[in-house]
């Protein structure tokens, strides 16, 4: 297929930097200039920009900026505290709000022309996918001791040998699903729209994708939110 | 945000993903079996662990599927 135009990749390339030919590179350097790896930074550097840009002050009667960020934020608490209650939230508030944030523009930003998204490397929704998972476990242990390994043993003493397994396998099976299904969709959307470009990019063949994929995105972002806040509701409840 | 889009939002995170945990389920059994056999007992009990993590996971996935159900019927 085409190799799609990566502005970030052309310019580290004409400052001299090796730039990986194949998915992952070779070395250290090769490895940090892959084009998902510099996306990746490309949207933390947006976030904290726009961020401090529309942040930088605070003030009592908000301005544009900030009453976005209000009522972002704002909404998004008040999901959060409708699934898993007001302790929970308080806790990991911080950490899947930059989750949703960083997922939402991280596929919204595939759509613009010259750049990728991150996502739709495997490498960057399972280091998220990793995350969330052991996060998941420790809000178990923490909030049962030791009797969370009842969440693993099923309803009765005499099914243990077979229910250990399967809740075993349906418990690693988080992993693989919330994984993949980011992947999947983002990786379809950057390949379907890089396919329609070359094909008939002249004719505005990719606008309905390209339609469909700021939905997709969207959507995507709020599953994987949605299913994370649903994972640390389970493990933080108690086993029946 | 309106109510709509809310049950929208809960209706995709509930059934959205039942497709791919189903399937991540079953390769992951298998996979397990697979890797018992090839690896651990080397050869010597070839097809059995493939087939009794094939049909844990087959069990895992109906079991994942009956959670989705049942927390459906919590709220």
């Amino acid at each position: 297929m085409e190799h799609p135009i990566l502005f970030i990749s052309i310019i580290l390339e004409k400052l001299g930097l090796p730039i990986p030919h194949g998915p992952v590179g070779h070395g250290l350097v090769e490895q940090l200039c892959a084009p998902y790896m510099t996306y990746t930074w490309f949207t933390m550097l947006f976030l904290v920009v726009v961020g401090k840009l529309t942040l930088g002050n605070l003030e009592m009667v908000p301005g544009k900026g900030q009453n976005f960020w209000e009522i972002l934020i704002g909404g998004m608490d008040n999901f959060f505290v409708e699934n898993m209650g007001r302790d929970l939230t308080d806790k990991l508030f911080p950490m899947i709000a930059t989750f949703a944030l960083y997922i939402a523009v991280a596929n919204l930003i595939g759509l613009i022309p010259g750049f990728m998204s991150p996502t739709s490397s495997i490498n960057t929704t399972l280091a998220l996918t990793i995350i969330v998972w052991i996060t998941h476990h420790i809000i178990g242990i923490r909030a049962n001791g030791f009797a969370y390994v009842k969440h693993f043993l099923g309803p009765m003493p005499v099914l243990i040998p077979l229910m250990l397994p399967i809740e075993l396998i349906s418990n690693f099976a988080r992993l693989l699903s919330l994984s993949i299904r980011l992947f999947g969709n983002i990786m379809a959307k950057e390949t379907l729209l890089g396919i329609l470009f070359m094909l008939a990019g002249a004719y505005f063949a990719p606008l309905p994708i390209m339609v469909l994929g700021v939905l997709v995105s969207l959507v995507q972002a709020m599953v994987f939110v949605l299913l994370t806040v649903v994972y640390f509701t389970q493990s933080n409840e108690h086993a029946h | 945000m309106s109510k709509m889009s809310k049950e929208m939002i809960h209706l995709l995170g509930n059934y959205g993903h039942i497709g791919f945990t189903f399937v991540a389920a079953i390769f992951i059994g298998m996979g397990g079996g697979i890797y018992l056999d090839q690896k651990v007992f080397d050869d010597r009990t070839t097809p059995w662990f493939t087939f009794i993590g094939l049909a844990f996971g087959i069990a895992a996935g109906f079991k994942s599927l009956f959670d989705i159900i049942k927390q459906q019927d919590k709220d």
